[in-house]
Formats: C-alpha cells, structure tokens, sequence
C-alpha cells in the first residue's frame, strides 16, 4: 500500500474556492505528478496555509493523500512570484506558462524536468527579456515533454532537408512534394529558430534576436498545432 | 432509502445550497416538515419576495430593493471617495466596520482570463465611466489579496491613474490576535509597505 503521508516540492497550476473558505488547488509536484489537493480553511485571514496555495507559487509540501484528493496538511513558500500579480501585462503571461503546463501535463508519475521547466520560465519571465519569444520557447519544451513535440528537422514524409511547409494536423514540416498543397509555408529563419529554442538552454531565449516575420509565424505555428492537438482556445487567446 | 417524491425534491433542492452536503440537507427538510404550515409558507414567500424585489444598483452594483440604492442616494455620504470591492457581500462586511463613509463599486468578481472573466465581464466599463464623470477624487481598491483580486487591482490602477484620480490599496497585513513569528514572508512584507506613523 502507498504511503498516504508525503512531502514534495511543488508549482501552484491553479487555485480556486472550494465550499465555505477552501481551496482546491493544482500542484505540480516533483515526485508524484500532477495533482489535485485541498487546503481546508486557507481563504480565511488567519489560515496558515493562505500565503503557500495561491497561483504562482513555488514551495514545499505535507499532503495526506485521500481517496478522491490530496489534502494539504502544511506548506513552506520557497519563492512567490508576486510581479505576476501585481503587473497587468505580466498576468496572462504567469496564466498562460501555469495553464499551458496544467492541460499538457498529466498522470502521477515524478516529471522533475516538466517542474523545471515551469520554475525557470517564471523566473525569466520575472525578468528582462522577450516574453513572447520565452513563450515559444516553453511551448516547444512543454510539447516535447508531453510527448507531443512538432517536428521541423526535414520532410515528415521523404526526409529531404530544407523542407519549410508545417501542417499543424501531421505536426510537422513537408517538403513541396510531400505537402501537396497543404500546410503554411514558412521561412527557413523561422524553422531555424524553432530548432534552436527546441534544443538550446531556456535562458537563451534572453540572447536570441529574430526578426518579426520569424516571431510572427513561429507564434502561428506553435499556435495552430496546440490549437489542433489540445483543444487550447482559452489559452492560445492569453498570448 | 427511498424518499416520496415531495421529500426527495426538497433534498434536492437543499443540497444545491452552499456547503450544505447530503446529510444536512436531509436534516434541513425533516425540520421543514417538522414546523407549522404557517411558519414554512412565510419562510417560502420570503424566499420569492427576496428574489423578486432585490435588484443591483445599477450606479454601484450592490443589492438594492429601490435603484440606485441606500449608499448612493444618502447625502451624508462622501461621493468623492469609492470604495472597489469585488462581491455584493463585501460591502456589508465594510459597512460593519463603520469606518467607510464613502460609496462603493462591486465588481461581481475578479479578473480570471482562463474561466472567461475579462474586464467585460466585470463592471470595470462602468466604473470607468463614474470615474470618467468626476467628483472622485480616491478610489479604494479593497479586492481580495489574493492572485485574481491582486490583478484585478493592478488593473484598476493602471486604468485609473491617467484621470488624475488618487488610487489606494487597502493595508494587508498580519492578523489581529496572531503572533509575528508565524506570520509568512508575503504577508509581513505588505505589512512592511502598508505601515502606518504612530
Ligand atoms: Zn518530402
Ligand atoms: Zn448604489
């Protein structure tokens, strides 16, 4: 039987009321996945979990596994990302990355690289530089974690290199034989920098400078895949 | 169990209520059953006038049996200063403080872009356009200091401050009665930024 007492560190996805004065919150956690924890009492003013359970919020965890949900017995904020909050035009950039990672991620495995990825991109985005490029960026690492990543190096059908034309329902890059007719036709750039932000650290997305038709149709592309695949609506309209 | 049809429809209809799970509701309509005819209707009649006759304010959105309301129609009130709040509940809750002499906004909520609350959704428009009017000269944000009603703040702020209106937070800080050791980081540091001279 599974130990029902556990410690974890965890990102808050989501929180919201729950009854009289809970909260039912989404934890990504590094050791068991995603899931779903109570916090009794945490929207009172004097609750001692209140500061630990808000959205953007990474921290240490006590939870009682139940049967239908976790329960929240203590926590230990290790870092609140409280810009995210406090400034308007960084609000549905904090939603976006939480949510993204929220309908994309799932299952009670441990998924450290999947915590990893969400910690750091707040942390950057905390920060200066190109948010939409971060963005991107995360939605390409998140895919591929997911198991869900487009493909951009050469022709899904033949293999030919040079291949520029992306279908968003194949997830992936045609040749102009392959393609028949079908798919956007991209910029070699805008390839290019996908491949570079698949395969490089998160924090290069701070040094790469592209132009405005490679951010353009990058920001389509990864937009038309997760809209197709993921059913993203709500989501893609944050961006 | 079985209930008979009239008994099931009224458990039914109690459970819908908030934080009130099967065994409650259960007993709530045997207690129903168990008061005079008299006292039952008259609780019953309370509950349609109730839902017939209160209405929102349609200058500050709180309820109202007579539009505009109480609050906006009391010339002891101070007009130039208005209080934001995000639920109609939370004005009663000011109002028991006696501190506020003030007119309110309510909101009916908080930004949540993700459940499809925009700043349409809520009466932002409207508070834009009472400001818009002037004769304000302090608006209060006292929204909920958490991530939905923190944002909703900043955005409050953002659109107001251009119209030369001052904008103020209300003070977050620790609790009355609790111990500073366990206060946690976040709440001491807007207790920090909120102090007051003594
Ligand atoms: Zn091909
Ligand atoms: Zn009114």
């Amino acid at each position: 039987m599974a130990e029902r007492s556990y410690k974890t560190d965890a990102l808050v996805l989501n929180s919201r009321p729950l009854g009289e004065a809970d909260r039912l919150i989404t934890l990504l956690t590094w050791e068991k996945g995603k899931i779903a924890a109570v916090a009794r009492g945490a929207r009172k003013t004097k609750s001692r979990l209140a500061a630990g359970v808000d959205l953007f919020t990474y921290g240490h965890y006590l939870l009682h596994q139940g049967r239908s949900f976790a329960i929240i017995t203590g926590q230990e904020v290790k870092e609140h990302f409280i810009r995210f909050r406090e400034d308007p035009d960084l609000y549905p950039y904090g939603l976006f990355l939480a949510g993204l990672t929220d309908r994309l991620i799932a299952g009670t495995e441990p998924c450290p690289a999947s915590c990893r990825l969400l910690l750091d991109s707040w942390r950057l985005l905390d920060g200066e530089l190109d948010r939409d490029l971060l963005c991107r960026a995360f939605e390409l690492k998140l895919t591929d974690l997911a198991g869900h990543r487009p493909h951009f190096e050469g022709c899904l059908g033949c293999g030919a290199g040079g291949a520029h034309i992306f279908s968003p329902r194949q997830g992936g890059v045609f040749c102009r034989q392959c393609a028949g007719g079908d798919g956007m036709e991209l910029d070699p750039g805008s390839i290019a920098l996908a491949v570079r932000l698949i395969g490089a650290p998160l924090a290069q997305a701070r040094m790469l400078r592209p132009g405005p038709r490679q951010k353009r149709e990058l920001a389509q592309v990864t937009a038309t895949f997760l809209r197709y695949h993921f059913d993203l609506d709500d989501l893609i309209k944050l961006r | 169990m079985v209930y008979p049809e009239p008994l099931e429809k009224l458990i039914t209809g109690f459970c819908r209520f908030p934080g009130i799970g099967p065994k409650t509701a259960q007993r709530l309509a045997f207690y129903l059953l168990d008061r005079p005819r008299e006292e039952v209707a008259g609780f019953a009649r309370a509950m349609v006038e109730a839902k017939d006759k209160m209405r929102f304010c349609s200058q500050c959105g709180c309820f109202t049996e007579k539009d505009p309301c109480g609050f906006c129609t009391d010339p002891r009130r101070e007009r130039a200063v208005l209080c934001v709040v995000q639920e109609p509940r939370d004005v009663l809750v000011l109002e028991r403080t006696g501190q506020f002499r003030g007119v309110y906004h309510v909101l009916h909520g908080a930004l949540s872009p993700l459940d499809g609350i925009g700043p349409e959704e809520l009466r932002l428009p409207l508070l834009a356009r009472r400001i818009g009017a002037g004769g304000i000269g302090e608006v209060i944000i006292a929204t909920n200091p958490n991530v939905e009603g923190d944002a909703t703040a900043a955005y409050i702020a953002r659109m107001v401050k251009p119209l030369g209106v001052k904008v103020t937070r209300i003070a977050f800080g620790l609790p009355v009665g609790g111990d500073l050791e366990y206060a946690d980081d976040l709440t001491l540091s807007r207790s920090l930024e909120g102090r007051r001279e003594m």
